[in-house]
C-alpha cells in the first residue's frame, strides 16, 4: 500500500476545520469576547485622557501640531485596534505552539500524516478573523463612546491596508513561534515582543519622533506600515512614501518576504529540535 | 514558601528580563503618547531638566507604580491560588501541616522583590530617557506607598477568595479588574480627565485615594493636586484602607476557604 500525499482540497478542509475548531471553543466564552473589544478602548482611553488633562482646550490643536490631525481620539483608537491585530498574531500563533507543547499534543501533530503549516494555516485564520471582529468592534464601539465619527475618509483603503499587513504580521508571528519553541518561556517572550511592536509601530504617537536609528529599525517592521497606512487613509495623514500606492507596495513586498522568512526559520528551529530533546519536552 | 517562590523565580530569567522590558516599553508608549499632546514638541526641554507641573511623566509614573503592584498582586495572590488549584497542588497544601496564612503571604513576599526591582529599574530608565522626576517629601511618600500597597494586598486576598467560587472565570474577572482599575483609579492620567459620573464612583474607591495622594506628595503638590480631597483627609483614608482591607481581605479567604473545603470543590476545577 502506497501513501500519497493529501490534495490541495483536503489541506484546505483542514485548514477551515482547524479554524471552526477555535471559533467554536471561544463562542464558549462570551465574556472573553466582550473582553476582546473593551480592552482596546480602555487602553485607548488612556493616552487621551492624560492628553486631555495635560492640554486642556488646545489638547486637539496640539496634536495636530505634532501629528498632522487633531482627531486624536480615531488616532488613538486606530493605534490601538492596530495592536488589537498584532498583539492576536503573536499570541494566537506563538502561544498556540507552547500550548501543544505543553498539552502534550504537538509531537502528536508531527507524528500525523498532515504538515504543521495547514494547521497553522487554520490557526492563523481563526486569529485573522477574531481580531478583525474585535479591533472592529473597538473602534466602532469606541468612536461611538467617544464621539467621533468613525466613517471618515477612506474607509476601503484602510481596510485594503489592514488586510495588506495582516499576512506579514502573521509571517513575523511564525518567526517569533519558533523562539519560542526553542526557547520556551512563552508567556514572557511574548509579552515583550507585542509591546516591542507596538512601540515601533507608534500605537499612540507618530514614529517621526523617533530618533534616526530607531525611525530606521521601526520602518522594518510591517505593522509600521500598516498602522500608518490605515491612519493615512482615514483621517488624512501624510504617507511615508506620499502616495497611497507605493506605501501599499512595501506592505505587498513585506508579504512576500515575512511568511518565507518566518516559515525557513521556524522549519530550521524544528528540525534543530526534533534532532535534539525533541518537540515533547518543555 | 518564599524560598520555593524565589526559587521559582530565579529558574526563569528571561521571564524577568522580559518583564522589566515590557514595563519600560509600556510607560514609553505612554508617555510618548502623551507627548504628541505637548505644544512644544519640536523644543522639548533638555535631558535632565526639573520638571514642571504640568509634566504629565510624573503622573504616568507613580501610577504606573501603584498599577504595576495592583495588577501583580491580582495575579499573584489572587489567580494563583487558581493555578495551584489547576495544577493539582493546593488540596495538597491544604493537607500538610504548613500554615495556610504563610502560603498566602509568601506571595507577597515575591510580589514585595519581583514588582519592586521591576519598578525601580523601570523609573530609572524612564528618568534616562525623559529626565528627572520629581521626589518631593520622600518619606511621606513612602508611609502612603506602604499603606496603599498593604491596602493592594488585601484586595488580592479578597480575589483569592473570589477565584475560589468562580474558579475558571477568575482570569476574565482578573483581566476585567485590572482595566477598570486603571480607569477609575486614574493611574495614568488625572482624575480631572475622568467624566462626572465615573469620578463619582472613582471617589467610593479608597485605591483611588492611593494613587491621588502618592502621586500628589512626590510630585510636592503642584496646583490642583491632590484632586479628590485634602491630602489630610486622603493620609487618613490611605491609612485606614492600608490597615483594613489585609484583615478584610484575609477574613473573605478564610470564609471561601471554609466554603470550598465544606463543598469539596478545593479540587475541583
Amino acid at each position: 500500500m502506497t501513501a500519497t500525499s493529501p490534495t490541495l482540497k483536503s489541506n484546505l478542509s483542514i485548514v477551515l476545520a482547524s479554524a471552526r475548531m477555535r471559533l467554536a471553543t471561544i463562542s464558549r466564552y462570551p465574556g472573553q469576547l466582550l473582553m476582546d473589544i473593551f480592552i482596546p478602548i480602555v487602553f485607548a482611553a488612556m493616552p487621551i485622557l492624560l492628553g486631555r488633562a495635560t492640554a486642556g482646550p488646545d489638547a486637539g490643536e496640539n496634536f495636530a501640531q505634532n501629528t498632522g490631525t487633531s482627531n486624536y481620539v480615531a488616532y488613538m483608537l486606530i493605534g490601538s485596534a492596530a495592536f488589537t491585530i498584532v498583539t492576536y498574531a503573536f499570541w494566537h500563533i506563538a502561544y498556540w505552539l507552547r500550548w501543544e507543547q505543553e498539552t502534550g499534543t504537538l509531537e502528536a501533530l508531527y507524528l500525523s500524516p498532515t504538515h504543521r503549516v495547514w494547521v497553522a494555516g487554520g490557526t492563523a485564520l481563526y486569529s485573522c478573523l477574531r481580531s478583525l471582529f474585535s479591533a472592529s468592534a473597538a473602534f466602532l464601539i469606541g468612536s461611538k463612546i467617544l464621539g467621533v465619527n468613525p466613517f471618515e475618509g477612506g474607509v476601503g483603503l484602510a481596510f485594503l491596508f489592514i488586510l495588506s499587513g495582516l499576512i506579514p504580521i502573521y509571517g513575523l508571528a511564525l518567526l517569533f513561534g519558533a523562539l519560542v519553541i526553542k526557547v520556551k518561556e512563552a508567556n514572557a517572550l511574548i509579552n515583550l515582543m507585542q509591546w516591542g511592536v507596538s512601540f515601533l509601530m507608534g500605537i499612540f504617537f507618530p514614529i517621526a519622533m523617533f530618533p534616526p536609528l530607531l525611525r530606521a529599525i521601526a520602518l522594518l517592521f510591517p505593522p509600521t506600515w500598516m498602522t500608518n497606512g490605515v491612519r493615512s487613509a482615514l483621517l488624512g495623514l501624510t504617507y511615508f512614501f506620499q502616495e497611497w500606492y507605493l506605501d501599499l507596495a512595501v506592505l505587498w513586498a513585506f508579504a512576500l518576504i515575512a511568511p518565507l522568512l518566518g516559515y525557513w526559520v521556524f522549519t530550521r528551529a524544528e528540525t534543530s529540535i526534533r534532532r535534539n530533546e525533541g518537540v515533547g519536552q518543555f | 514558601m518564599v524560598r520555593k517562590e524565589l526559587i521559582l523565580m530565579v529558574r526563569y530569567p528571561v521571564n524577568f528580563i522580559a518583564s522589566f522590558g515590557q514595563i519600560f516599553l509600556i510607560v514609553a508608549i505612554l508617555s510618548l503618547g502623551g507627548r504628541t499632546f505637548s505644544a512644544n514638541l519640536d523644543n522639548p526641554p533638555p535631558i535632565g531638566a526639573p520638571p514642571t507641573s504640568g509634566n504629565p511623566s510624573g503622573v504616568v509614573i507613580y501610577g504606573f507604580i501603584l498599577f504595576m503592584f495592583l495588577s501583580d498582586t491580582l495575579w499573584t495572590i489572587g489567580y494563583n491560588v487558581r493555578h495551584e488549584q489547576v495544577q493539582g497542588t493546593l488540596e495538597q497544601l491544604y493537607l500538610s501541616p504548613a500554615s495556610k496564612f504563610a502560603s498566602l503571604v509568601s506571595r507577597v513576599a515575591n510580589i514585595l522583590l519581583w514588582t519592586g526591582l521591576l519598578t525601580l529599574a523601570a523609573s530609572g530608565l524612564m528618568v534616562l530617557m525623559i529626565g528627572r522626576l520629581p521626589v518631593e517629601n520622600p518619606w511621606l511618600g513612602l508611609y502612603l506607598l506602604v499603606m496603599s500597597l498593604a491596602g493592594t494586598f488585601g484586595i488580592g486576598f479578597a480575589f483569592a477568595a473570589l477565584t475560589l467560587r468562580i474558579r475558571e472565570t477568575a482570569q476574565t474577572m482578573a483581566n476585567l479588574l485590572q482595566f477598570v482599575f486603571l480607569i477609575l483609579c486614574a493611574n495614568f492620567f488625572p482624575f480631572s480627565a475622568l467624566p462626572p459620573v465615573l469620578l463619582r464612583i472613582s471617589r467610593l474607591i479608597p485605591l483611588s485615594y492611593s494613587v491621588d495622594a502618592f502621586r500628589s506628595t512626590l510630585m510636592n503638590y503642584p496646583p490642583g493636586y491632590p484632586e479628590l480631597a485634602p491630602i489630610s483627609v486622603e493620609i487618613v483614608i490611605v491609612t485606614l484602607f492600608g490597615i483594613g482591607m489585609p484583615f478584610l481581605g484575609y477574613y473573605l479567604y478564610r470564609r471561601a476557604e471554609d466554603h470550598a473545603r465544606r463543598s469539596g470543590s478545593l479540587s475541583s476545577f
